[in-house]
C-alpha cells in the first residue's frame, strides 16, 4: 500500500532576477539552467552543469544587486568593470548532490563551485543582502554559511532534527529564518536561536520576509508556505515573544509554487503578494499587516490561463513578478523548457480573470529568433550524450553525430536552436520506429494481450471494449496467439456474450472468435468437456443462421428495388424525354387508368399495373448492366443463381396478380 | 359465443446480464458523495456503536465523519507524519492510530490530544488494533515486529519478531482476547497467542499480504495479497479453502457485508467485487474512478465508503425504503387492495344459490382493436413509440397474429410516409434479432411488395430502405462468418471425441446437434 502523499513532485526552480526583473532563471526537467530575457522574451543564456543529470538543480537564488565598483570580488570582476549600472549577475544553484554552484551571467560561465559541505541534497540557498555570504540549507539537517571570497565554509551548524527545507535572510541581514517542520529564527551574529514558530505539519517550502521593519517594533512579519498546504501563513515577530500562532493566513487553491511580494516599509503601506500555485493559478493579495486577523484571507484576484484550442486546456503559470506600479504583473507560463513571458495589466476589480493565450504560436514565434550565447559541452567522439525522456530514442548514436556537427558549427558562433534540436530528436525517434517495424506492433499486441487478460480477470467492461474495438486482423491474431491458455475459455465466454448483439458490432467479435479457434485448436480440442463449454455458443450461432436463406432472399429483393430507384434517379434527367414517349404508348392501351386516382386506396391492382409497366421497361434496360453485379454478389454469397431467378419469378407473380 | 382470445405475447429469455437479487440489492444506492481528502485515504473504520461514525485516515490526519454529514465531525491532526490505520475500540470510545514516525497514539474520541503515546517501534507503524478485552493494543510495524501494549500503564507487554518483512495488516480476535493474526510482505500470515511467546500457526499466502479479515464465527480467515483473495480454515490448522483471482491488480482491502453472506474486495484496479460466501462467485461489481486503497461498509450495509489513491473519499448511501415507496405512490394512486378482495374469499354455503357473474375480460388496446377487426389500427397501436422500443415482442406478436389471420397485408397497406418510415424503423431495429426474424422477414417481404410502386418517391422512406439494405448486407456477411465458425466447431467437436465409434457431431446438422447434446453428459463427469 505504498501510497502516502509523498513529497515527490517538487516544483522546478524558477526565479526572476531582483529589482529590474530583467531575467528569469529557470531550471527545466532536462537539468539545464536557462536564463531568459523578459524584455526581449528570448533565451539569454543556457548553461549545462557537468552533472546535470545525476545532481539536478534543486534551488536557484539570484545574488544581490550591486554596482560594479563595490562588491567583494573585485579581483575576479575586472573584465566587466565597464558596466556602471546596478545589476544582479550571480546565480547560486543548489544541487541534489549537496554542492552549490555559483554561475555568473556576466561571464556566461560557472564562477565557482562550493562543495564538500553538505552530505545531503541542498534544499535552499540564500544570499546575504550585503556581505558576500551565502547560506545553504540541506537535507542533512545542517545550514552552512559560505564565504564567497574564499569559497570555503565559514560556519556550519545543525539547524533542525529533520531536513532543512527552506531559508530566508532578513532584509537587514541580521536574522535568518530556517525551516523544516518548525520555523526557527537565528541571530546571524551569534548563530543562536532567536525564536521558534511551530504550526506547520509538513515541510515548509517557502519563507519570505514581508516587512523591512526592525523586530523590536512589533512590525516584522514573514510568510511561510508548506508542502500539501493550501494556506500561506503570516507570522509576526513580537517584542514580547508572544508569537505562538500565525497571525494571518491566505487561502490558495493548491500548494504555493512561486511567490513574489512587495515588502512594506511602514504600517501604512500594504503588502502586495502574487502567489503561483501548483495547479497553475495565480492569486493576488493585498493586505495591511497590522496584527492578527482571524479569518483566512481569500485572494483579491485570481488569474488563470487557457489555450485557444476548441476545448481550452489550462496553461499553467510558472512564475509571476509584481510590477512597480500596482496593475502590472510579469507572468511566465507554458512549459519549463520554453516559457513565455508577458507583462500583463490586471484589473484587480474583478475577482477572477481567465486569460487566453495561444501557446503554440507564441512558441514558434519566439523560437525563430536565434540564440546567441548558448554554451554546450564539448563532446568527444568517445563520450556519449544522454538525452532524458523520449522512449525509443537512440541516444548514443545520435549524440556522437550531433556532437561532430556542433564542433564544426562552433567556429561560426551560430548554434542550433532548440527547435532544430527538438526536430532532430523527433526524427530520430521516427527513424528508429521505422527501422524496426517488427518490434513496435509486437509490443503493442503484447500490451493488448495483457490488457485482455486483465479485463477478463476482473471483467472490466472498459478495458474489454477498448481491446475488442481493434479492427486490425494482424493485431487480433497476435493478441490471441499470445493469450495464456487459462484465459482462452473466459475469452470465448465473453465473445459468446457479445455475439448476440447488432451485426455491426458482432462482426468484429466473429473475427476474434475465428482467431481463437484457429490459434488454440489443439488446446480446445483437448478439453474433455468441449461440447458443454462451447455448446451455448453453438446453439446461439445455429439459431442465428437459421434465417440465412430468407434473409438473403429478402436482401436480393431489396437490392433490386434499390438499384432501380438509384438508376432511375440518376437517369432521370437524361431519359426524361424517353419516359414521356413510353407513357404516350401506354395511354393507347388501357382506359382503366382513370379509375385509379388515389394511391392510398387498397385496390392497388391498377396502381401496380401502371408502375410495373414502367418498371418492366426500365428493368430491361438495367438488366444487362445489373446482371454482372448480381452475379458477383451471388458468387460472394453462397447462394446460387437459382435464387436470383426465384426472385425474378416472384416479381413476375406479383405482376400477374 | 366463443370469447375472444387475446394475442399471446411470447416470452423470450432476456439477453445480457441477469438481474439477480444481488444486483438489485447492491444497485440500490444513491449517487456517491465525494469528499476530497488531503492525501491518499489509507484506512476507513466504522465505529461499532451507533450512530456509527467512521474514521478516515488520510495523510497526516484522521477525520471522523458522521453517518450523514459531509463535513468531518471531528479531526485528529496532531500527527508529525503520515498517519495509518485509525481504528475504534469496540465501545467506540477510543481510537488508536499508527504513524510514519513509529509512535502509536491513542485518542479519546471526544478529546483532541493523544491520551497515550506508545514508543518502541523503530519504523512506521502500519497496523493497530484493540484486543477484545479492550485493555491491550496490537501494533505491527515496518521494523518486522508486532507488539502488544497495555493501555492503562502504557507499557509494552510482548514483542514478536517472526516476520521477515514489513507487517502491513493485522487483526485481533473478537472472541478471544489473546489471539491475533498478522499478515506481512514476507507472504505469510501468522496466528499468535499472547499466552505463548511465539506464533502458533503460519500460513503461506504466496504474495505480500495486504489485508486480513476474520469471519464473525472466526473459523474462517480471509487474506488478500497480490491479485489473490484466499480463504483459510483456521479450525483445520490453516488449510486453504478457496483462492479467488478476480482482480487484475493488487487487492488492497477486504470487507464483510452485515449479514456475513457477502464478501467485498477492493483493489488497485478500481473495482470492488462482491462475492457470495457460499460458492465464492462474483455476484456484483462496482467501478470507481481511481485505485482503491480502503473500503468500509456501514452496519446493515447502510453506506459504502471507499477511499482512493487520489485522496477522494466516495460515500454511497443506501436508498431508504420510504423514498422509493413514495415515488411509486405518487405515480399512480390505485384503489386499495381491500376493494378487490372484498367478498372474494366468501365460501358459499350449502343452501346458497349461486349467481355467477361473467368475469369481465380485460383486453389490451391492440386486442380490443383486433376484436373489432380494426387491423390497421391494431398495428398502429402496437407500433406506438413506447411499445416499439421497450416491448418489441408485443409488436412482433401482433404482426404474427395478423399474419395468422391473413390480414397482415391489409394492415400494412395504406400507410403514409410517416407511418411507413416508422414501420421500417422498427424493422431496421429488430429484423435481424433471431427471436423475431421468422415473423419479421415475411412481413418485410410483404411491405416491399405492397410499396414497390412508391419507392423512390419519398426521400425519408428511401433512407430507411437504404438502412435496411445496409443492415441486411451486414447481417448476411456476419451470418456467413458464423457459418464458417460453425464449420470449425463441427470439426473441432469431431476431433475432440475420437474414442467414440459413432461420430457424434455429424454433417447433417439437426442430427449432429442432437447427438452432440446426448454426448454432453458423457464427458462431463470426467471434467468434474
Amino acid at each position: 500500500m505504498a501510497a502516502d502523499g509523498g513529497s515527490s513532485s517538487l516544483g522546478l526552480p524558477c526565479v526572476f532576477s531582483p529589482k529590474s526583473r530583467q531575467y528569469l532563471a529557470l531550471c527545466a526537467q532536462d537539468g539545464r539552467l536557462r536564463i531568459w530575457n523578459t524584455d526581449s522574451k528570448t533565451l539569454h543564456q543556457e548553461y549545462v552543469p557537468s552533472a546535470h543529470l545525476s545532481a539536478t538543480c534543486t534551488c536557484i537564488a539570484w545574488g544581490p544587486c550591486r554596482t560594479v565598483k563595490e562588491g567583494p570580488q573585485r579581483k575576479k570582476r575586472k573584465s566587466e568593470a565597464g558596466q556602471p549600472e546596478e545589476r544582479a549577475d550571480l546565480l547560486a544553484m543548489g544541487t541534489a548532490a549537496g554542492s552549490v554552484l555559483i554561475y555568473s551571467t556576466a561571464k556566461g560561465a560557472l564562477h565557482c563551485t562550493l562543495d564538500g559541505g553538505h552530505s545531503g541534497g541542498v534544499n535552499s540557498v540564500q544570499w546575504h543582502p550585503e556581505d558576500s555570504l551565502l547560506y545553504s540549507g540541506s537535507a542533512d539537517t545542517h545550514i552552512i554559511e559560505w564565504d564567497l571570497q574564499t569559497g570555503k565554509t565559514r560556519c556550519k551548524w545543525k539547524a533542525d532534527r529533520a531536513a532543512v527545507t527552506s531559508l530566508c535572510v532578513s532584509p537587514d541581514g541580521k536574522l535568518l529564518l530556517s525551516a523544516g517542520h518548525i520555523i526557527k529564527m537565528w541571530d546571524l551574529e551569534t548563530k543562536e536561536i532567536y525564536r521558534k514558530f511551530t504550526g506547520h505539519s509538513t515541510a515548509v517550502r517557502t519563507l519570505r520576509f514581508a516587512t523591512t521593519r526592525p523586530p523590536d517594533s512589533n512590525g516584522l512579519y514573514f510568510l511561510s508556505g508548506a508542502e500539501h498546504d493550501r494556506l500561506l501563513s503570516v507570522w509576526q515577530v513580537r517584542e514580547d515573544g508572544n508569537d505562538k500562532n500565525s497571525v494571518v493566513s491566505f487561502t490558495l487553491t493548491d500548494e504555493p509554487q512561486h511567490i513574489d511580494l512587495s515588502t512594506s516599509t511602514s504600517k501604512e503601506e500594504a503588502v502586495r503578494l502574487a502567489v503561483v500555485c501548483k495547479d497553475g493559478q495565480l492569486h493576488l493579495f493585498e493586505h495591511f499587516l497590522n496584527g492578527p486577523c482571524k479569518k483566512p484571507l481569500s485572494p483579491s484576484c485570481s488569474v488563470q490561463m487557457a489555450g485557444t484550442q476548441d476545448s481550452p486546456v489550462p496553461v499553467p503559470l510558472l512564475a509571476a513578478a509584481l510590477g512597480t506600479d500596482t496593475g502590472t504583473v510579469l507572468l511566465a507560463y507554458g512549459n519549463h523548457l520554453q516559457p513565455v513571458m508577458e507583462r500583463v495589466e490586471i484589473n484587480t476589480a474583478e475577482r477572477h480573470i481567465c486569460l487566453t493565450r495561444d501557446v503554440q504560436t507564441t512558441l514558434s514565434l519566439s523560437m525563430e529568433t536565434a540564440v546567441s550565447k548558448v554554451k554546450t559541452p564539448i563532446v568527444n567522439a568517445k563520450s556519449r550524450v544522454l538525452v532524458p525522456g523520449l522512449p525509443g530514442h537512440q541516444a548514443p548514436i545520435k549524440g556522437t553525430s550531433q556532437g561532430s556537427e556542433k564542433r564544426k558549427k562552433g567556429t561560426d558562433t551560430k548554434e542550433m536552436s532548440i527547435e532544430e534540436r527538438l526536430g532532430e530528436i523527433d526524427l530520430s525517434t521516427v527513424s528508429s520506429v521505422k527501422g524496426a517495424p517488427k518490434g513496435t506492433p509486437s509490443l503493442q499486441t503484447d500490451n493488448f494481450a495483457v490488457l485482455l487478460v486483465q479485463g477478463l480477470e476482473s471483467s472490466d467492461a472498459g478495458i474489454l471494449n477498448k481491446v475488442f474495438q481493434t479492427r486490425k486482423d494482424a493485431v487480433i491474431k497476435k493478441t490471441v496467439s499470445r493469450l495464456p491458455l487459462p484465459a482462452v475459455l473466459p475469452l470465448v465466454e465473453e465473445i459468446t456474450k457479445r455475439l448476440q448483439g447488432h451485426p455491426f458490432t458482432a462482426v468484429l467479435m466473429v473475427r476474434w472468435l475465428k482467431a481463437v479457434l484457429m490459434h488454440h485448436t489443439s488446446y480446445l480440442s483437448s478439453l474433455p468437456d468441449l461440447v458443454t463449454q462451447l455448446g451455448v455458443l453453438y446453439h446461439m450461432i445455429e439459431s442465428r443462421v437459421r434465417m440465412f436463406h430468407k434473409l438473403t432472399k429478402l436482401h436480393g429483393k431489396l437490392y433490386l428495388l434499390m438499384t432501380q430507384v438509384a438508376t432511375s434517379d440518376s437517369s432521370n434527367t437524361v431519359t426524361d424525354v424517353d419516359h414521356t414517349a413510353k407513357l404516350v404508348y401506354e395511354e393507347e392501351s388501357s382506359d382503366e387508368d382513370e379509375a385509379s386516382g388515389d394511391e392510398g386506396l387498397p385496390d392497388d391492382n391498377s396502381d401496380n399495373w401502371e408502375e410495373e409497366e414502367v418498371m418492366e421497361e426500365t428493368m430491361e434496360q438495367d438488366m444487362e448492366g445489373q446482371a454482372d453485379e448480381e452475379e458477383e454478389d451471388q458468387d460472394s454469397r453462397t447462394e446460387s443463381k437459382a435464387n436470383g431467378e426465384e426472385d425474378m419469378e416472384h416479381e413476375n407473380e406479383s405482376e400477374e396478380e | 359465443m366463443a370469447s375472444f382470445k387475446p394475442t399471446k405475447i411470447q416470452v423470450y429469455p432476456k439477453l445480457g446480464e441477469k438481474v439477480t437479487q444481488d444486483t438489485l440489492y447492491w444497485k440500490n444506492y444513491k449517487a456517491p458523495v465525494q469528499i476530497k481528502e488531503f492525501g491518499a485515504v489509507t484506512n476507513i473504520d466504522f465505529s461499532p456503536v451507533a450512530p456509527h461514525n467512521y474514521a478516515v485516515t488520510a495523510f497526516t490526519r484522521i477525520h471522523i465523519y458522521g453517518p450523514f454529514s459531509q463535513e468531518p465531525v471531528k479531526s485528529f491532526t496532531r500527527f508529525k507524519d503520515t498517519a495509518y490505520c485509525g481504528r475504534f475500540r469496540s465501545d467506540g470510545q477510543l481510537l488508536v492510530a499508527g504513524c510514519e514516525d513509529s509512535v502509536v497514539r491513542l485518542f479519546d474520541v471526544s478529546g483532541k490530544v493523544a491520551l497515550r503515546m506508545f514508543k518502541g517501534h523503530t519504523k512506521a507503524v502500519r497496523v493497530t488494533d484493540f484486543t477484545s478485552d479492550r485493555y491491550h493494543i496490537l501494533t505491527g510495524s515496518d521494523d518486522y515486529t508486532c507488539r502488544l501494549w497495555d493501555i492503562p500503564n502504557s507499557t509494552e507487554l510482548t514483542s514478536y519478531q517472526e516476520h521477515t518483512d514489513y507487517i502491513r495488516c493485522g487483526i485481533t480476535s473478537k472472541l478471544n482476547r489473546d489471539l491475533f493474526i498478522t499478515g506481512s510482505y514476507d507472504h505469510t500470515l501468522k496466528l499468535f497467542d499472547a499466552r505463548v511467546n511465539k506464533s502458533v500457526m503460519t500460513m503461506d499466502h504466496g504474495q505480500p499480504v495486504e489485508s486480513l479479515l476474520l469471519y464473525p464465527s472466526e473459523g474462517l480467515l480471509v487474506s488478500a495479497g497480490g491479485r489473490y483473495v484466499k480463504v483459510w480454515d483456521l479450525l483445520k490448522g490453516g488449510q486453504p479453502l478457496v483462492s479467488l483471482k478476480n482482480h487484475h491488480k493488487t487487492v488492497t482491502c477486504l470487507c464483510l457485508s452485515s449479514n456475513g453472506q457477502r464478501l467485498l474486495s477492493a483493489s488497485l484496479d478500481r473495482h470492488v467485487k462482491v462475492y457470495n460466501t457460499t460458492n465464492y462467485k462474483v455476484v456484483h461489481n462496482f467501478d470507481y474512478a481511481a485505485s482503491i486503497l480502503s473500503l468500509g461498509l456501514a452496519p446493515d450495509d447502510e453506506s459504502i465508503v471507499v477511499g482512493m489513491t487520489n485522496g477522494i473519499l466516495s460515500i454511497k448511501h443506501r436508498k431508504s425504503s420510504e423514498e422509493t415507496k413514495e415515488i411509486s405512490g405518487q405515480q399512480k394512486r390505485r384503489p386499495a387492495y381491500r376493494v378487490f378482495v372484498k367478498g372474494k374469499n366468501y365460501v358459499p354455503k350449502q343452501d346458497d344459490y349461486l349467481v355467477s357473474k361473467p368475469v369481465k375480460q380485460h383486453l389490451a388496446k391492440y386486442d380490443k382493436q383486433l376484436k373489432r377487426f380494426n387491423v390497421s389500427k391494431a398495428l398502429d397501436t402496437a407500433l406506438e413509440t413506447w411499445t416499439r422500443f421497450r416491448k418489441p415482442e408485443i409488436t412482433v406478436a401482433v404482426i404474427k397474429e395478423l399474419d395468422r389471420r391473413g390480414t397482415l397485408k391489409n394492415a400494412l397497406a395504406g400507410r403514409d410516409e410517416r407511418g411507413l418510415s416508422q414501420l421500417l424503423n422498427f424493422l431496421v431495429g429488430n429484423l435481424v434479432d433471431p427471436r423475431f426474424a421468422p415473423v419479421l422477414v415475411p412481413a418485410t417481404e410483404m411491405i416491399l411488395d405492397i410499396y414497390q410502386s412508391v419507392i423512390g418517391q419519398s426521400p425519408v422512406v428511401d433512407v430507411q430502405l437504404q438502412r435496411l439494405q445496409d443492415l441486411l448486407e451486414r447481417e448476411i456477411g456476419y451470418q456467413q462468418d458464423l457459418l464458417e465458425v460453425l464449420g470449425m466447431l463441427d470439426t473441432m467437436f469431431t476431433s475432440s471425441l475420437p474414442r467414440k465409434e459413432v461420430p457424434c457431431s455429424g454433417i447433417s446438422r439437426p442430427n449432429g446437434l442432437a447427438q452432440g447434446d446426448a454426448s454432453a453428459p458423457g464427458p462431463q463427469p470426467q471434467a468434474t
